[in-house]
């Protein structure tokens, strides 16, 4: 059972040539037709995220300018980012699509979610908008869930690192925040020794990549660096920010995956949700819209049981060794943070 | 008492106000004998458009001639990210910048707001002096 957050129209949130534009959720949901789903799609009506729900990740003072700047017509926010007048009833929609979505899980106790929303969030900050992110989408459902009580995985496949979402669970001991990333590239966070905050030291993990590696890197380094970590945190829910654009394909980064990979990585990544309907996926970056469409069903069919398989897993590429420096790297940090000696590991 | 002025990082993306930004970096540079060093951020469109183009570091290479400034008295940094975090970064190592100059956003319909103004958002958060050169009064 895939639980999909209804579509909201999103002609509204549009810049000429820009790539963070509608086709992508065309291309999204051609993804998930390509499934033939069936009786096993379920759409949720979309909702807004109250003003309550939003303040757990942002502040008062930056959705007020935010809700203002798209009321007197939007403009560029920075040299990436976007806004339109419809811009901000788009980004309350796209925050509030995890909620639905998490509340229909919880209420079937079954299915994978799927927020296939726009504009993407996790570069989004408490304060400042980047990153064609307005609102960080899965930091509002995370923060719903561990004002729960509930311990949340969140799993960053963008590849980008999510400084948005690192930052505003940086000192949150509920939430573990994995991300893989290329490295060196925007926003220029997501090194190794970026650990976490003194009441959540640790659960903050970076696995930074280099341009090239493939989908056996990724893997290593999730398998290698990871999962002791997520076995360790025993997280009772899993988001995933699923962006896309560590493609091959895709026009921003230099990242060789292929949308078999994806596949893998949803594989590895189900497995650490404790239960059925405890899993969603979040749709961030991916800008080539035919490895979008592939790399979306790729994901979501392997998750399904699926035999949607449109490109083969990729292997070979560089970044094997800068696995190795980065588990070293995390280990220093962490000992540095914790006030004992690093020793001679490190060199 | 004043501390030395060693290293100005200036912001720079080629529009009108960074440039009078980073001529007044240079002026000032040029009368006490600070080191500049011309902040470039790369952000996620700058994939699809290309990075730091020749024409504008030819700009900036004649605006320091206007000033008298030596090629050797400023330097580049590009580095990814948005122009607020990279700028913010600037103040740390490897740059250790002294002081942050930022062009004003000039002319705009939402002035005042903090939103979509990276000298605003800098004014708030830098952690060194930070002078905001309006338009129209570069160096001079």
């Amino acid at each position: 059972m895939l639980v999909v957050s209804g579509r909201v129209d999103d002609a509204g949130h549009a810049d000429p040539g820009h790539p963070e534009s509608p086709d992508r959720l065309t291309a999204v949901m051609a993804g998930v037709d390509d499934l033939h789903l069936g009786n096993d799609l379920v759409f949720v009506a979309p909702r807004v995220a109250t003003r309550d729900e939003l303040l757990r990740v942002h502040q008062a003072s930056y959705l007020d300018e935010l809700g203002a700047f798209c009321y007197e017509g939007g403009g560029n926010i920075d040299q990436d980012t976007y806004a339109t007048y419809r811009s901000w009833s788009l980004a309350e929609h796209a925050a509030g699509a995890g909620l639905a979505v998490v509340d229909e899980l919880r209420r079937r106790g079954d299915g994978i979610g799927f927020v296939a929303t726009r504009p993407p969030g996790h570069h989004a900050l408490r304060d400042r908008a980047m990153g064609f992110c307005l609102l960080n989408n899965v930091a509002v459902t995370t923060a719903a869930l561990t004002g729960q009580g509930e311990r949340v995985l969140i799993v960053d496949w963008d590849v980008h690192h999510g400084n948005g979402t690192q930052s505003i669970f940086w000192n949150d001991p509920g939430v573990l925040y994995v991300s893989t990333h290329q490295w060196p590239l925007f926003p220029g966070s997501g090194g190794a020794r970026e650990v976490g905050g003194l009441d959540a030291l640790g659960l903050t993990v970076n696995l930074p990549l280099p341009a090239g590696a493939t989908g056996d890197v990724v893997r290593l380094a999730l398998d290698e660096v990871a999962a002791p970590v997520i076995d360790q945190f025993d997280p009772t829910w899993v988001l995933v920010s699923a962006g896309f654009d560590a493609h091959r394909a895709d026009p921003l980064a230099d990242l060789a995956l292929s949308a078999g990979d994806f596949a893998a990585l949803a594989r590895s990544v189900a497995r650490y949700a404790p239960g059925p309907g405890r899993l969603a996926f979040f749709l961030e970056g991916g800008y080539h819209l035919e490895a979008l469409r592939h790399s979306v069903a790729a994901t979501l069919g392997q998750v399904l049981d699926s035999e949607y398989r449109p490109e083969a897993p990729t292997s070979g590429g560089r970044g094997r060794h800068e696995v190795r420096r980065v588990n070293l790297e995390r280990g220093v940090a962490l000992r540095v943070a914790l006030g004992t000696d690093p020793g001679e590991d490190f060199q | 008492m004043t501390p030395p002025l060693r290293t100005i990082a200036v912001g720079y993306d080629g529009s009108e106000p960074a440039t009078v930004a980073v001529r007044w970096a240079f002026a000032v540079a040029h009368q006490v004998g600070a080191d500049v060093v011309i902040v470039y951020a790369v952000g996620l469109l700058s994939r699809l458009e290309g990075t730091v183009s020749p024409s504008l570091f030819d700009s900036v290479h004649a605006l320091a001639a206007e000033v008298g400034l030596g090629p050797d008295r400023f330097r580049w940094h590009v580095a990814d990210g948005d122009a607020c975090s990279v700028l913010l970064r600037a103040a740390d190592e490897p740059i250790d910048a002294d002081l942050l100059v930022v062009g004003s956003r000039g002319q705009s319909a939402h002035a005042g707001l903090l939103l979509g103004s990276t000298s605003l958002q800098l004014a708030e958060r830098s952690t060194v002096a930070l002078v905001i050169v309006p338009s129209g009064r570069g160096g001079d």
